[in-house]
């Protein structure tokens, strides 16, 4: 294959990741252009870029999801290639395949392995024939319940029920006993059903405790693929992922090979190119099974970026020109630890209700090891369409230790205003002494959730604070009142900061 | 000044007494903290006098009454209600004045899906009486104390502000 130098770029999302592209792109000397929708119009990446498309209404149906009008769009704009970030087009086959029919590069893998990682029963299939380890279980769809009921018997209780077009733990479930996987299985099945269109659901051996380890991969276009390392990604809620790292606290380096060899041998099976993920549960001794392969950029590639030292974004752009992969990613070492936490537009104690809105305030953290790849800014507003990440806070220190203080500092240092966000969660999971030790599975948020150690303390001395800040907040307000409605202006000569802010604000009436 | 501050179903005392200097002396029952205040637009620091800092936004709801504050802090946000000790006596000598009943708000922009309880139904403290949707997300809006539905100020398919009412139990 030969070279082809891309001039310009359409970016097919929007938000952080969009904002993330667009940057990997400058850094390349890449024209970028980015489509929107009505109501991303003063979004980040749409200030940012060099050229904007409107592409529809803001409910993403008709817009980051039109497909079609995106590759059509690309070739009347001159576009050499499509950036599809995460979510929306990105793992959508028929979108790769029209790019390739169209002529427009697709920059991720091609068609055929999007479509054989998509499914999870084919692609289990696959691995099985890889010699990938997975998951005991069944591997084809269950026709009814009685079916699940002789599978699960030669399982062995507890199972999980999978939907096999299934992604963000819809129609997943745990079953602990054949009493209770009739009715699971019946709700299993419509969950799927409603959420993919294709009721599809299978069983397979339920790990308890398990970890989410996952391995970054990269292919090029001339058979290459190396592993990258592994990322940590046990802390999730409702099976999203709320913290990730990079190395795993668990894994060292012989284990580090093998869940590595793995992963390139999985994505060998499938012809892969561009940058992917292999997803693994790692159990308490160490053996780790094939869970899936999501097919496109993650949202948790920062953590790879820190240890490794690759631009994963420049990585995939240059990969998808046609570059072949050096050899000095034959043999990649890691470097120290990062962390990264997804910060929600939700409020944590208030049952993760989202907190769209418009941002009043926005003080991000500095310093030493912080970045943050944010898609808003002070003056923003969240939409309520999409979904509710904003942004993405990624530390690097030296070890893991030094990481989880820098990651705490920098939470302490940042303000979010106008929106609730997810921090005060973040701050408890990092004075967890389960996680300081490293001692993860995907089910301990969950658990600590609900068992309530975490919500705010009202005896501890600082439960007085939100009482005496409202107290004293109301006071200056009377007394700015007061001051104004007694001269008929603000006073002068005052050294309170707060009257001095009152004063504009009544000028500004 | 002595205002009555209260959050939920906690309630405090608490005594201020304002200083030349712009600081405050504040007593909260057997306690008392000498605190400096500095501000920038919402943001307010507080200097207590042991030399701890505390750094907090408090915003005034507007739609939610003329004394009620969203104080956010590294602990979370918390809307805390602040009287002056006339207005809390009127209110526990007639606990239904006002509005006449308990008037619910959205506490964020989202688009009513469903509304689960006509006007008029009876309903139970906890149970849901509307559904707002945001970011793909489904609340269900719950009554506040028993009684029954007295007004729906929205409908189906309507997109709500932060601090819109929504409905009110009598």
């Amino acid at each position: 294959m030969s070279i082809q130098a891309f001039k310009k770029v359409l970016i097919a999302n929007r938000g952080e990741i969009a904002v993330r592209v667009l940057r990997g792109l400058r850094d390349l000397g890449i024209r970028t252009a980015v489509v929107y929708s009505e109501a991303d119009r003063s979004s980040l990446p749409v200030l940012l870029a060099d050229e904007i498309y409107p592409i529809g209404p803001a409910p993403s149906a008709e817009s980051y999801l039109r497909a079609e009008a995106i590759v059509d769009l690309a070739v009347e704009i001159g576009a050499d290639a499509i950036h599809p970030g995460y979510g929306f087009l990105s793992e959508n086959a028929d979108f790769a395949r029209m790019c390739e029919e169209k002529g427009v590069v697709f920059i991720g893998p091609g068609s055929s392995a999007i479509a054989a990682m998509g499914s999870k029963i084919e692609s289990r299939r696959l691995m099985i024939d890889a010699g990938v380890p997975v998951v005991p279980g069944g591997r084809d769809p269950l026709p009814d319940a009685n079916a699940a009921l002789a599978a699960a018997k030669g399982i062995g209780y507890p199972v999980m029920i999978k939907a096999s077009a299934g992604g963000g733990g819809k129609g997943m479930r745990r079953i602990d006993s054949a009493d209770a996987l009739p009715q699971a299985f019946r709700e299993a099945q419509s969950e799927a059903a409603s959420a993919f269109g294709d009721d599809a659901v299978y069983l397979e051996k339920f790990i308890e405790e398990p970890r989410h380890v996952e391995i970054q991969i990269l292919g090029d276009h001339h058979g290459k693929v190396v592993s990258l390392g592994e990322r940590e990604c046990s802390l999730q809620r409702r099976n999203q992922k709320v913290l990730e790292e990079a190395p795993s606290p668990v894994v060292d380096e012989p284990l580090r090979r093998a869940m590595g060899e793995a992963a390139v041998k999985a994505a060998e099976a499938v012809g892969y190119r561009n940058a992917g993920t292999v997803e693994f549960l790692l159990d308490a001794h160490q053996r780790f099974y094939f869970l899936e392969m999501n097919t496109r950029l993650q949202v948790e590639h920062p953590v790879t970026e820190e240890v490794t030292g690759i631009d994963l974004v420049q990585a995939q752009i240059r990969v998808a020109e046609g570059h072949p992969l050096g050899p000095e990613l034959d043999d990649i070492q890691i470097r120290g630890h990062a962390i990264e936490v997804r910060l929600y537009a939700e409020d944590p104690f208030r049952n993760f209700a989202p907190s769209p809105g418009r941002i009043d305030i926005l003080r991000w953290p500095e310093g030493p090891g912080v970045r943050n790849d944010s898609g808003v800014y002070e003056g923003a507003e969240v939409p309520i369409y999409y979904d509710p990440m904003i942004a993405k806070l990624v530390v690097f220190g030296s070890d893991r230790d030094q990481a989880i203080r820098r990651l705490k500092r920098a939470l302490t240092e940042m303000r979010v205003e106008g929106i609730s966000t997810s921090t005060p969660l973040f701050l408890r999971i990092l004075d967890d002494e389960d996680f300081k030790a490293g001692r993860l599975d995907i089910l301990m948020l969950e658990r600590k959730l609900a068992s309530g150690e975490w919500m705010p303390d009202d005896q501890e001395d600082q439960g007085l604070l939100p009482f005496v800040a409202a107290a004293i907040a109301h006071a200056e307000r009377q007394q700015k009142i007061t001051t104004v409605t007694s001269t008929g202006k603000p006073t002068n000569g005052h050294r309170s900061r707060w009257r001095e802010a009152g004063r504009r604000e009544s000028v500004g009436g | 000044m002595e205002l009555i501050v209260r959050r939920g179903e906690r309630q405090e005392e608490i005594e201020l007494d304002r200083k030349d200097d712009g600081s405050y002396r504040v007593t909260v029952g057997e306690r008392s903290f000498e605190i400096d205040v500095a501000s920038a637009g919402d943001i307010l620091s507080l200097g207590v006098s042991d030399g701890r800092q505390f750094e907090v936004a408090v915003r005034r709801l507007k739609s939610r009454g003329h004394s009620t504050y969203q104080v956010s802090s590294n602990r979370g946000v918390d809307t805390v209600e602040v009287m002056d000790p006339l207005t809390y006596m009127l209110e526990q000598a007639h606990p239904d004045s006002g509005a006449g009943g308990r008037r619910v708000s959205a506490l964020m922009p989202g688009r009513v899906v469903e509304i689960l309880l006509e006007e008029g139904s009876a309903v139970e403290k906890g149970q849901g009486v509307v559904v707002v949707e945001a970011m793909k997300m489904k609340n269900e809006i719950h009554a506040e104390m028993d009684g029954t539905v007295a007004k729906l100020y929205v409908e189906e398919g309507q997109n709500v502000e932060g601090g819109d009412p929504l409905f009110e139990i009598e």
